[in-house]
């Protein structure tokens, strides 16, 4: 079945995508079936994370590849961040030997703008080729490169058959088609199906293999707790694409299911794997605190045919989990929280808190769609009304509504909340434990920590500058959403 | 032409204006751009000197306008007046600069009346062309002082203040050690009976940049940056500039720099008088360490202030053998290739080391395998890969840098001199 999904996800016909919304979560799940949350968007807004972010982040720790950017010098400024990420990976990895990942950046200039940059890829290529020689060279589009319209894919299909041993997989990812940034990482699985996938041969299914993506947020310390849980039941994992490579998407499909770690990523990949292949995908939540883990593991489980074994390991997990969870408990409970995470992370927070008998009161989240609608009803069951905001962080109104909801803590990146004086944690912390079992008591720990010692931003509020105005605390922090 | 870069020691010109602009006390850009501009000018610009991030907005928090294909399509000028009614309504600021990516600059959409629209109303809101394709970051830090000097200096200065300089040349969150370096700056100018403006330390801001005008000198710390503005405040105020490579490093440097800002102002004998005491000072610390470090070969990687001013510390002062410094800033006249080349081989007792003008990561490595006996290597992030891969050891000091967090550490005066040499040993 040909499926037609170009990789912006607010234009997938089979869900309404929304970006810009706030108000009552209990209306949100009300109003969303009836498709009357309304085509809203922001008449002031901050900076917003593009696609192209997320498809960088997602490939550049791929073995055996290069990376050509064709941009100005500023787009590239996440591949330095996400440079970061992969060397710390590296590290945790045992590997002190640190390697760079090899970007170039084509370095579109004022007469590029003008008269196209077309022969500058072509050059940055043929650099990387003879460079690197890498098996891989991802292009990553831009918003100029897109304006100007330079025929990204022409030129990676010419240079590519100019090259022997390598594979050019140009990615649409120019930031202004989506509002989106998780678009970005359609836009990387979009490409690698296109130019990688169509030239293979399906081959043998190998029992017990399953394809397990991972955005790059994902800790190492993260991926040793899950393939121990699935190396537990007899579950042997292809993770992609982090620390991956292109024979590891070669054996995509043998395996014999996919899932992924994060809700946003690889979703739409994932059904592509279906149709291509067959191979049956489990879609559910990210395995943050036990009751995620447990239906994580059980939609897992389901598609490899280990449900029998998933049951007898998750009772013995919860044996030696529940009472360190318990001990948490007695610190956290009743403690009423403000969640701020990306799509996966913020829904399975929310979830997870109940853990700890924590109360949730408000919660930002990227976007809202058929996804989302069944975590927020499940966390309307579980929390009752609370303040919904679908945005990608808007500092103003985050710290607008902390001013008035005074949660005991904020999850998620501290650092205006933290000027209010509020103890602050994170659940995307990609240099330390968030997942499964055994790291959701890293997790509270690090919760009941800060609730227990805020001693930092307690005394930094005291003299922080945030730049709002005093009037803008006392107005409604959606007034600009229309 | 500009050249495709393999793992860029820069950004692109929004990041450099944005860097300098957000670093004035209570200023706000505001980005009428592409939706990942503020993220990405963030990481691998604002962030990635000393780690810290721009105090008032950074990050998300920049408004920013978050152009879609609607925008490409029809124009983004509406959609930006809206966000400046919808800033001036909840940002407390003195003074907001609408800053433009590639997408607002290949559209053509006019900024520039947009916000003069805002600033007949009587709001400080200023418009600035910074399109990425314009240029790197440098570019975008004399984009930046060209509207500071066009809205904001007063330009009819009341008198003449003659003890009263301003410092320019140095970076804001580019320069790893930018404010600590400008305190150190300070400090020994104030010793002389100067006030400075740095308007990036000391909590300064649009009221130093407004009274600029009526300095009597401008010291420039950098090689090269912000020539036209320095020509600008000569033709319309009269103030001279002096020029040094960088902020000036160890005893030698300093005491040059110190003599020649002392002599364009009339105040040799302070001058001698501080010379003296911090010398007295200074080495007092130095003989407690002798010994403790063997001399060293070295090589050194990072953007022209950064590299002239340590290399030659370290040459001149400390004994340590100079083997190739790699300049990673794109420097298009050769009258200041020049300058940095007499800069660099001009030592006292040292042999000039081999110069390389190049940002290219590949270029950098291939020029450092030329250097087996350098037993030592200063420079960015980028490079730690080489010095780990060819067992030397590895001192991080220049930008990028997404490993060291650098509050006010200076690396400059004579402070600066000893801490460098404590962060070295240290790193043994």
């Amino acid at each position: 079945m040909a499926r037609t999904y170009n990789g912006i996800r607010e234009l997938r016909a089979d869900t309404v995508t929304i970006n810009d919304w706030g108000g009552s979560s209990m209306a949100a799940a009300e109003q969303y079936p009836k498709k009357c949350m309304g085509r809203t968007d922001r008449t002031f807004s901050q900076g917003l994370q593009c696609q192209q972010i997320n498809s960088v982040m997602a490939l550049l720790s791929m073995e055996d590849a290069a990376f050509v950017v064709h941009s100005p010098l500023g787009c590239a400024g996440c591949c330095s961040m996400a440079n970061d990420w992969f060397r710390v990976g590296q590290i945790h990895r045992g590997s002190f030997a640190l390697k760079n990942a090899r970007v170039l950046v084509s370095n579109l200039d004022e007469r590029d703008i003008v008269h196209g940059g077309e022969a500058k890829l072509r050059e940055a290529l043929h650099l990387a080729w003879e460079r690197y020689t890498p098996k891989l060279i991802f292009v990553f589009t831009s918003c100029a490169s897109g304006i100007i319209a330079d025929d990204v894919d022409a030129i990676s299909t010419e240079v590519n058959d100019e090259l022997p041993y390598t594979k050019i997989i140009p990615i649409h990812c120019e930031g202004f088609k989506s509002k989106v940034c998780a678009s970005g990482y359609d836009a990387a699985f979009l490409a690698i199906t296109k130019y990688v996938l169509a030239d293979e041969p399906r081959g043998e299914t190998i029992p017990g293999l399953l394809n397990l993506f991972a955005p790059p947020t994902v800790s190492y310390m993260d991926q040793l707790e899950i393939e121990r849980i699935l190396g537990a039941i007899g579950i042997e994992t292809n993770y992609i694409p982090f620390y991956s490579s292109l024979e590891k998407i070669q054996k995509l499909s043998r395996a014999q299911g996919s899932t992924a770690i994060c809700k946003v990523f690889a979703d739409e990949f994932m059904k592509e794997l279906e149709d291509r292949y067959g191979i049956p995908y489990s879609h559910t939540i990210m395995p943050i605190g036990t009751r995620n883990t447990d239906r994580w593991l059980r939609g897992v489980a389901q598609i490899m045919d280990k449900e029998a074994e998933a049951e007898v390991y998750i009772a013995r997990e919860r044996e030696t989990c529940l009472p360190l969870v318990e001990d948490l408990r007695a610190k956290l409970t009743g403690k009423r929280v403000f969640i701020c995470g990306g799509t996966g992370r913020s829904f399975a927070a929310a979830a997870l808190i109940d853990d700890f008998g924590m109360k949730l009161v408000g919660m930002e989240t990227p976007t809202y769609d058929d996804e989302a609608q069944p975590d927020v009803e499940k966390l309307n069951r579980i929390h009752g009304d609370f303040v919904l905001d679908v945005a990608n962080m808007m500092p103003f109104e985050q710290v607008n509504l902390l001013k008035k909801l005074k949660p005991d803590v904020f999850i998620g990146v501290p650092v205006w909340a933290a000027r209010l004086g509020l103890p602050t944690t994170h659940v995307l912390d990609i240099k330390r434990p968030t997942m499964g079992y055994r790291n959701l008591v890293y997790l509270g720990s690090k919760i009941a920590a800060q609730i227990e010692n805020p001693g930092y931003n307690v005394k930094i509020a005291a003299h922080a500058h945030l730049p709002y105005k005093e009037s803008w605390y006392e107005s409604d922090a959606f007034k600009f959403i229309q | 032409m500009s050249k495709i870069l393999e793992n860029p020691h820069g950004n692109c010109a929004l990041g450099g204006a944005n860097a300098t602009l957000s670093a004035l006390r209570r200023v706000i850009p505001i980005y009428h751009s592409g939706p990942g501009c503020a993220m990405q000018t963030t990481a691998g610009e604002a962030s990635q000197g000393s780690l810290r991030l721009p105090y008032y907005t950074s990050y998300t928090a920049i408004p920013s306008t978050n152009m879609l294909e609607r925008e490409v399509v029809f124009g983004g000028e509406k959609k930006l007046e809206k966000h400046l009614e919808g800033a001036l309504e909840i940002l407390d600021a003195d003074a907001f600069f609408v800053l433009t990516g590639c997408t607002a600059g290949i559209i053509g959409d006019d900024v520039k009346s947009v916000a003069q629209r805002f600033q007949d109303q009587g709001h400080p809101v200023y418009a600035v062309e910074t399109a990425g394709f314009l240029g790197e970051s440098y570019r975008g830090h004399e984009i930046a002082w060209n509207a500071l000097f066009d809205n904001i200096v007063e330009k009819n200065p009341s008198a003449r203040d003659d003890n009263l300089v301003n410092v320019l040349g140095v970076a804001p969150y580019h320069d790893p050690y930018f404010e600590g370096s400008l305190e150190e700056i300070t400090r020994l100018l104030n010793k002389l009976g100067l006030r400075v403006n740095t308007f990036f330390a000391h909590g300064q801001g649009l009221p130093e940049v407004r009274g600029s005008s009526s300095a009597a000198l401008n010291i420039i710390l950098s090689p090269w940056l912000l020539k036209s503005i320095a020509e600008q405040y000569k033709k319309s105020f009269g103030i001279p500039s002096l020029r040094f490579a960088g902020a000036p490093l160890g005893a030698t440097d300093t005491a040059a720099f110190l003599c020649a800002v002392g002599t364009a102002l009339g105040k040799e004998q302070e001058v001698k008088d501080v010379i003296a005491s911090e010398e007295e000072w200074y080495y007092r610390y130095l003989e407690t360490g002798i010994g403790l470090q063997s001399w060293r070969r070295f090589s050194i990687v990072g953007e022209s202030a950064n590299v002239i001013p340590i290399m030659r510390f370290l040459a001149n002062d400390y004994s340590f053998t100079p083997e190739i410094a790699i300049c990673t800033d794109v420097l298009f006249r050769s009258e200041d290739k020049a300058f940095v080349t007499e800069r660099l081989t001009n030592l006292e007792y040292a042999q000039p080391p081999e110069i390389v003008f190049t940002g290219d990561q590949w270029e950098i490595n291939q020029a450092l395998a030329r250097c087996p006996d350098a037993a030592l290597l200063i420079g960015s992030t980028n490079e730690r890969e080489f010095a780990m891969s060819h067992g030397m050891q590895f001192f991080l000091a220049c930008y990028p840098n997404t490993e060291r967090l650098i509050y006010n550490r200076s690396c400059a005066g004579y402070r600066g001199a000893l801490t460098l040499i404590e962060d070295i040993y240290s790193n043994l």
